[in-house]
């Protein structure tokens, strides 16, 4: 449903996104996993069209974007990072709005607005400008404006940024409602624990490139049974020899991270292999989407 | 026909955010009409009435001289000016301070060298932040020296006996009836030709002010009136131009431009929304304007098709100008930037009649100036619908079509600046 070759997208010297390359089937949720700045809206808005790739080609629902853009937009639905929305309108009027730039009208529109409205849990609000809204509301809205015309794709540009618990909830029901209904989706997010709760298949993200693609469970298994022990305090004295036989995966002055099997049971061991009051903090985390990428990194995924 | 109901649902939206805003919509409306009120009784009355100060100095002191100033005292003239006797000293103050229309100067030795038939000057210094009341003192002066020119042909052998009378200040009893009886036999041959009995004298009380075109009296709140509304279609022009910068900030261009309708639908939707306001504003202020200065009513509907295709020309250009800028705030800034000199030299602020010629010119260069111009040479001063408006029309129609393509272009490139 969303095919994306060979994807690559310059700004004169600066690479935002190079050789990207993936397919999103259709009832399936794929996610872009990556910090801020990583490439992943770079990576949605070639798909959407907003940015001409400099290389590569964007299929949606086999048109060509750049081909045949409004075949191709026309199955295309986009939640984009920041709010695109009227504050100024209540939500039935951006419904409306939104419904007819994808084509939709008379009753079918306002059957269509109904349902979304009941979908996202704005029924009750329908009627209020948005600008009374919470911000989450604010975010169910600008759902609900990108899945009127039952798209077969939908990008998911960060939708749950800033969002309160209630709401980020009834977005992650309603994005697995649309993955069975068929819809083929494009999520990206640095929230780790959303990608391991909705993704199928996910690609990491990292200065513009993947750097690991495939379900949960096989980039889980890179780490195999190893979790990340990660230690801060004042190493600037300290021999890299001391956890010689785990596996390192960053050394700093201030903190060093490594991987280590049954990390809980070997954790006094390993302390005690510094000097009283080295470590001032320590910390555990079993094997995740997290821990994945800062093996892969040697960065935080917030960072 | 889903995509002009796309443009339909822009345009609505957009009318009712503005009405929903309603302060920018009535400041359009208001901002307009209390400049034109504020304006009509900075320069006179607030019904527009002409009113003017005529200095007067009068160095010569004769009867002649007297005859001259006296003219600026009577009649339809004393309605317009008050006349006020100066000192040079005191006549340069008051016209340094702009606090005249016109000042008159009367040298020492002009009745004695007009009943001589010698040449002689009278000075006028006329105020340059004015131009009709100038004018008019101007006009009047031209009348009163050619009227003195044919007494000194016609009673040239009475002021011969006249002269050395008054050069000594004696005057017999039979020398004065002798030119009483000259004067008075001069004037019974000349009525049979000035005067000729198959006239009918009808007297008519004199308008107060002036008249043109098809008869509308010409006052300072009409001639403000068109460019007030002028005003009015700037004002809105600019916030609707910036409003599509808005669109793009809040996200709403970059998310169409991923839709199939596109950015042509939204942008064409702008342009009817725009013009839906601009009949809203056209409608009220024209209906007002048309009731106040008793305009006639028949061309009310060529006045508000004018002024909406005039206000729709200003929004476009506003439009491109705010597109071109690389943001929300420069566009703001340049956008600001170009309202003022529009308003001020295209002849909304100050009537185009009041501004020195060379001003007038380069207003007439602005597209909200030369459609003015056209608009007011047909409304108010009766020229032909043809001669006043062809030229503007075309001119308006060619930009409306050059800004409205290349706006469409930049519209898309909006998207990579937000």
């Amino acid at each position: 449903m969303i095919k994306i070759q060979s994807l690559s997208k310059n700004y004169g010297d600066f690479t935002a996104a190079e050789d990207i390359s993936f397919e999103v089937q259709a009832g399936e949720i794929f996610g872009l996993l990556g910090p801020n700045g990583a490439g992943k809206s770079t990576t949605i808005n070639c798909i959407s069209g907003l940015l001409k790739p400099t290389v590569g080609e964007v299929f949606i629902n086999n048109h060509s974007v750049m081909g045949e853009p409004i075949q191709a937009k026309t199955s295309l639905g986009l939640v984009p990072q920041d709010l695109a929305i009227y504050e100024d309108l209540n939500a039935l009027e951006n419904l409306n709005f939104w419904g007819q730039a994808y084509g939709l009208s008379g009753a079918e529109l306002q059957q269509r607005i109904t349902e979304v409205l009941q979908q996202v849990g704005l029924e009750s609000r329908a009627k209020d400008l948005v600008s009374t809204y919470s911000g989450g509301m604010k975010r169910r809205l600008n759902f609900a404006c990108a899945i009127l015309h039952k798209p077969q794709a939908l990008l998911l540009d960060e939708p749950t940024v800033g969002v309160d618990p209630q709401s980020r909830e009834h977005l992650l029901n309603a994005v697995e409602a649309l993955k069975t209904q068929g819809t083929a989706v494009l999520y990206t997010t640095h929230y780790m624990e959303e990608a391991e709760r909705l993704c199928d298949r996910l690609a990491i993200v990292d200065h513009g490139k993947i750097i690991a693609q495939g379900t949960v469970d096989e980039l889980r298994s890179q780490l195999g049974e190893k979790d990340l022990i990660t230690l801060q305090g004042d190493f600037s004295l300290t021999d890299e020899a001391v956890i010689a036989e785990f596996e390192l995966i960053e050394w700093q002055d201030n903190s060093i991270r490594f991987m280590a099997e049954n990390a809980a049971a070997q954790l006094s061991d390993i302390l005690a292999r510094f000097e009283a009051d080295q470590v001032k903090q320590t910390a555990v985390q079993q094997a995740n989407l997290e821990s994945l990428f800062i093996k892969l990194t040697g960065r935080e995924l917030r960072d | 026909m889903a995509r002009s109901k796309m443009s339909f649902t822009v345009a609505s939206l957009r009318i009712k955010r503005v009405i929903r805003e309603r302060w920018g919509l009535i400041s359009w409306l208001a901002i307009p009409m209390i400049i034109v009120f504020l304006m009509s009784l900075l320069a006179g009355t607030g019904s527009g009435k002409l009113t003017g100060r005529l200095l007067v100095t009068d160095l010569d002191d004769s009867m002649v001289s007297q005859f001259i100033t006296g003219g600026f005292a009577q009649g339809p003239l004393a309605e317009i000016f008050t006349t006020k006797q100066v000192s040079l000293d005191e006549g340069k103050r008051l016209m340094d301070a702009g606090e005249a229309s016109a000042w008159i100067t009367i040298d020492n030795g002009f009745g004695e060298a007009f009943l001589s038939n010698e040449p002689t000057d009278l000075k006028l210094v006329k105020n340059p932040a004015q131009r009709i009341l100038p004018q008019l003192v101007e006009t009047s002066m031209q009348l009163l020296v050619d009227a003195a020119t044919y007494i000194q042909i016609v009673f040239e052998k009475e002021f011969n006996v006249l002269k050395p009378m008054l050069e000594q200040q004696k005057f017999n009893d039979a020398d004065l009836v002798a030119l009483t009886l000259g004067i008075k036999q001069q004037i019974e041959n000349l009525e049979e030709t000035i005067f000729p009995p198959q006239l009918k004298v009808v007297e008519k009380a004199v308008e107060e002010v002036v008249e043109d075109g098809d008869g509308i009296p010409l006052t300072f709140g009409l001639l403000m009136f068109p460019g007030a509304i002028f005003m009015a279609l700037i004002f809105a022009g600019n916030s609707l131009a910036i409003a599509i910068w808005d669109d793009a900030k809040n996200g709403v261009i970059p998310r169409l431009s991923a839709a199939p309708s596109g950015l042509n639908d939204y942008f064409n939707g702008q342009v009817f929304g725009a013009v839906a306001i601009f009949t809203l504003i056209v409608s009220v202020l024209g209906v007002l304007g048309a009731w106040y200065f008793a305009l006639p009513w028949a061309k009310m509907p060529v006045v508000i098709l004018w002024l909406v295709f005039s206000g729709l020309v200003i929004y476009l250009l506003f439009v491109t100008l705010a597109l071109m800028m690389p943001s929300m705030k420069v566009a703001n800034i340049i956008v600001n930037a170009t309202t003022f000199p529009l308003l001020m030299l295209g002849g909304s602020f100050f009537p185009m009649e009041s501004m020195p010629d060379w001003l007038a010119a380069i207003g007439n260069f602005l597209p909200n100036g030369f459609l003015l111009t056209g608009l007011k040479d047909w409304l108010i001063r009766g020229e032909g619908m043809v001669v006043a408006m062809t030229v503007p029309l075309v001119l308006g129609l060619a930009m409306l079509l050059v800004l409205w393509l290349f706006d469409r272009q930049l519209i898309k490139k909006l998207i990579h600046k937000v």
